[in-house]
């Protein structure tokens, strides 16, 4: 093939369809007789930044490894930047940097040893660059100050810090994370962020796995939310954030009082830290409040609530739940 | 999935090449189809043997098997492993001129011989010991350690037996890498040994015989065989035949003719009874106790009864040991015969030589 | 990044990971330990004959007698000694952390995601536990040449032969049997990586490899088993002696290594078969 004919094959490609930097169809693992993941359909576009989102248990990292080759699927399709997978490993994987399952190193290297050691490895590094990639890398997750001591020493968030540096020692198409902020502290956390923004801005396609959801909503574009194993929601961010349904929250002493006349009146309601959460289905917020002024609850502060991701992985999950018991 | 059906296709290929090759290695050498040879007769053979004086040059490994199934006997060590059956393995070189060297390897160091043309050299490796002796190469010829020669002890066999017996030519085979014409030995009918046949491997080209394996009656596989196991013909290197004794080493020189009668008691007060296959050998042991490796004084007789099984009959009575060759008696006053023969050969001897 | 790089599968340069690896196997602080203590063996034999003096002859291999103001048979000596046992020990361990303890640490899923195709792994792996089981027997054979030396002292070697070979010749014979020991350990190496495939626990492979060399050390002993034991590792190992006659009988050394060979692809295929198909 001529660098000519490919480059026009991308070409085509993209003008039909932008080839998604990830793609699942239909992607089934069981272990024994435990389904870990299935039926899951994924596809992240290019220079997306996905957020998977699950509890623990939830099969991210079965989906993650899976993704990357290291499993094979039971069924199921796997594309990586438009190669399937785990069969095109050798092509796809030298553009893709990750951290799965959490930092794997030497305890008697240090961290700069250990990041040589990966980067040996690389296939697109350079040898004579190992050096320079590996010192850049250390200071690109803050780590310089500690490169020559044993890894053995590290706290848990200098060891998350070294995997997300194995992750960056090169330029890539794709960078995939699971639980990055795993052990950090808030600023480390904050570091995290900074780092998938910057990859983010340079067009790399980032896919982060938490059960963390305020990290997802503070620096994702896409998400999916995994539970038992399955894609509940996926989506881009803010559409997802449109389709929760709109609730108003309600201050007062009479919780009780409140939720009674409420469910009297056929309204869902429910109570929660910030007050009465009260779900507009079918109702709008002049009735609710109406219905609560003749019912004699006093009525502090009402005011309308945007559905945070928090909400919608609760509704997510929960509705998940009662929907296997029914 | 085929990726992953290809992978288990080469690891399991893999196993088989290895398992294959252990197997190839555990399989004896001389597995192959027999060379074919120009037709010859027994009795040309035997002749091309018996006027074949001179032995090549050549480097090779002799093996002795031992199958004769006697029982091991307690206490002895050493001897009492060789008694039972195993093998034993010599290295042995001859330049053709009547220079040679012979090498006893044993877990326990070694032995070697050396006869340079004027001295014999016998090192032992365990004791750093040289014994040198001026011997000539007809009395080299006559220790014990010639015995191992395949071809002095083929020639011996078969001018012995030759009267009693029917030669034939039984065919070709491979042996040490060489084709052979395969010589068998069989007791015409009317004797009486407990031994089928002895096959004598003599080498197509060379007629040195290269094997000489004995056969009893009912058993496939032979009870003795003594034989090269490899063998190179040609000129050696002259080193070889050389012995320079090593900085470390202990040297003695020997008494020329030593007695070696001594070594095997009794050998002076036995005698033959029969001839051919069915000769017994009768004697009488020795009326002094053996004595072990710590000196002290063990009873023959203590022995027997711990590894044979007692006889009687008009001769007397005693203890005998089978083997799947022959058999032994011993009586209580301490004569005995031995022979590849029926126990009822061998009492009748003792009754004859009484 | 451009368009042609997702063309064809992309490899590290072969020499930086084996060079990688081989660097890594020796900082390893066990290895380290392993090989000193290999070291060490030679110097407390050779004492320890010295000491016994004349009065010791025999020894295993009728060895000891031979080692008398012979100071180059120790190397042999103590190769013979330690090959039973510790020698096997020390591939084991190398195999043992060559997988079961990189795939512990979760080292090995970095270098499958790097990518080194599984096949690349093994042979990666292969190679580093074939330096750490020469390496470790050269340290045996070199501590003891210069024990023997020390303590012994020598003008060359004398042969189990009786026959007294030069200095360079005593080296050629101590080089073989190097070559030769470290065939037998790497067939023990290989069967261990097999294991260390299976597993993720590096004692477990320990435990299975020494297992596999003192059952087949066993049975070889064992009377009537004369069928088996020529399709077992141990059987061959008396012909180390072999070395110190003069000529070299080649056959049994010859027919040993080949065992060894047989064993090791056996080792490695069943090593590949696992590593291709499991999980990372």
């Amino acid at each position: 093939m001529t660098s000519a004919s490919l480059v026009e094959q991308e070409v085509g490609a993209a003008a039909a369809a932008p080839t998604p930097a990830a793609r699942t169809r239909g992607l089934r693992k069981v272990y024994g007789s435990t389904v870990a993941v299935d039926r899951v359909d994924l596809e992240v576009p290019e220079g997306a930044v996905l957020g998977m989102l699950g509890p623990n248990g939830s099969g991210k990292t079965t989906t993650i490894r899976m993704l990357l080759g290291l499993v094979r699927p039971t069924s199921g399709e796997v594309e990586l930047l438009g190669r399937p997978m785990p069969e095109s490993a050798g092509i796809t994987l030298p553009h893709v940097g990750a951290l799965v399952e959490g930092p794997g190193f030497h305890p008697f290297l240090s961290g700069r040893e250990n990041l040589r050691r990966c980067a040996s490895a690389e296939p697109l590094m350079a040898s004579g660059s190992i050096r320079g990639a590996v010192s850049e890398a250390l200071e690109r997750v803050g780590l310089s100050h500690a490169a020559d001591r044993r890894y053995r020493g590290y706290s848990l968030g200098m060891k998350q810090r070294m995997g997300l540096a194995a992750a960056l020692l090169l330029p890539r198409k794709l960078v995939v994370l699971d639980e990055p902020t795993n052990g950090l502290d808030p600023a480390g956390t904050r570091e995290v962020r900074k780092v998938i923004g910057e990859l983010h801005a340079a067009g790399t396609t980032v896919i982060v796995s938490s059960h963390l959801l305020a990290e997802v909503e503070a620096t994702c574009t896409h998400v999916a939310v995994l539970h038992r194993g399955s894609v509940v929601a996926q989506g881009e961010l803010d559409e997802l954030l449109e389709a929760g349904s709109p609730a108003v929250v309600v201050s007062t002493p009479d919780v009780q009082l409140a939720l009674d006349s409420l469910r009297d009146n056929g309204i869902g309601a429910r109570s929660e830290q910030d007050g009465l959460v009260v779900d507009l289905v079918g109702t709008t917020a002049p009735y609710v409040v109406r219905v609560l002024v003749e019912s004699g609850v006093a009525v502090h502060e009402v005011h309308r609530r945007r559905a945070g991701l928090e909400d919608l992985f609760a509704q997510l999950t929960e509705s998940e739940e009662s929907g296997d018991q029914g | 999935m085929n990726r992953k059906r290809a992978s288990v296709t080469a690891a399991v290929a893999g196993t088989v090449v290895g398992v294959a090759g252990l197997a190839v290695l555990a399989m004896p050498a001389s597995a192959g189809s027999a060379p074919v040879l120009p037709a010859v007769s027994a009795e040309q053979l035997v002749q091309s043997v018996l006027t074949t004086k001179s032995v090549p040059a050549f480097a090779g490994t002799v093996r002795g098997t031992n199958n004769l199934g006697l029982p091991s006997v307690p206490g002895l060590g050493e001897a009492g492993k060789f008694l039972a059956n195993s093998s034993a393995e010599v290295r042995i070189w001859s330049d053709g001129e009547g220079r040679g060297k012979l090498e006893l390897p044993s877990n326990s160091g070694s032995e070697s011989i050396v006869y340079d043309g004027k001295t014999l050299w016998d090192w032992k490796s365990s004791d750093h010991t040289v014994r040198k002796s001026e011997q000539s190469p007809a009395e080299h010829r006559e220790h014990p350690q010639a015995a191992s020669d395949p071809a002095t002890a083929a020639k011996q066999i078969i001018e012995l037996i030759s009267k009693d017996s029917t030669v034939k030519v039984d065919g070709t085979a491979t042996v040490a890498g060489r084709s052979v014409y395969q010589l068998v030995l069989a007791p015409k009918p009317s004797e009486r040994t407990m031994l089928r046949e002895v096959r004598i491997s003599v080498d197509a080209e060379t007629k040195l015989p290269l094997q000489l394996s004995v056969y009893g009656n009912g058993s496939a596989d032979p009870v003795l065989q003594i034989g090269f196991s490899e063998l190179t013909i040609g000129a050696q290197d002259a080193s070889l035949f050389q012995f320079t004794p090593p900085a470390n080493a202990t040297v003695t020189t020997a008494e020329p003719k030593q007695d070696k009668a001594k070594d095997f008691p009794g050998d002076a007060a036995s005698k033959t009874v029969g001839e051919g296959w069915d000769t017994v050998l009768v004697g009488k042991l020795p009326t002094t106790g053996a004595t072990d490796k710590s000196g002290r004084s063990q009873d023959p007789m203590a022995l027997l009864k711990q590894i044979a099984k007692p006889v009687s009959g008009a001769w007397g009575s005693g203890y005998t040991i089978g083997a799947s060759i022959g058999n032994a008696v011993v009586t209580q006053d301490g004569r005995y015969a031995v022979g590849a023969v029926p126990l009822q050969v061998l009492t009748n001897a003792l009754e004859q030589s009484k | 990044m451009t368009a042609a790089v997702l063309d064809r599968p992309l490899r590290a340069p072969l020499g930086r990971l084996l060079a990688a690896e081989v660097r890594w196997t020796l900082r390893r602080p066990r290895t380290i330990i392993a090989l000193a203590a290999l070291a060490l063996a030679p110097v407390l034999m050779g004492i320890g004959i010295a000491i016994a003096g004349e009065g010791s002859r025999g020894g295993p291999g009728g060895l000891f007698g031979a080692l008398a103001g012979n100071g180059f048979v120790l190397p042999i000596v103590a190769m013979y000694m330690l090959l039973p046992v510790l020698l096997p020990l020390l591939g084991s361990m190398a195999a043992a952390d060559a997988l079961a303890g990189e795939s512990a640490h979760g080292t090995l899923r970095g270098l499958l995601l790097a990518p080194v195709s599984r096949g690349r792994l093994l042979a990666v792996k292969a190679f580093g536990v074939a330096v750490v089981v020469w390496l470790g027997v050269l340290v045996v054979a070199l501590s003891g040449v210069v024990t023997g030396l020390v303590l012994v002292g020598s003008n060359g070697l004398i042969t189990l032969s009786g026959t007294t070979l030069s200095v360079a010749d005593a080296l050629l014979r101590i080089g073989l049997a190097v070559l030769w020991v470290g065939f037998q350990v790497f067939a023990v190496a290989s069967i261990a990586l097999a294991v260390s495939a299976w597993t993720e626990h590096p004692l477990v492979v320990l435990a299975v490899a020494l297992a596999f060399v003192l059952v087949s050390a066993v049975v070889s002993a064992l009377p009537n088993t004369e069928w088996i034991q020529p399709y077992l590792l141990p059987t061959g190992w008396m012909s180390l002696t072999d070395v110190l006659r003069d000529p070299v009988p080649g056959t049994e050394l010859l027919r040993s290594t080949v065992k060894a060979l047989c064993y090791s692809v056996i080792g490695l295929s069943l090593a590949y078969g696992r590593l291709s198909t499991k999980d990372g």
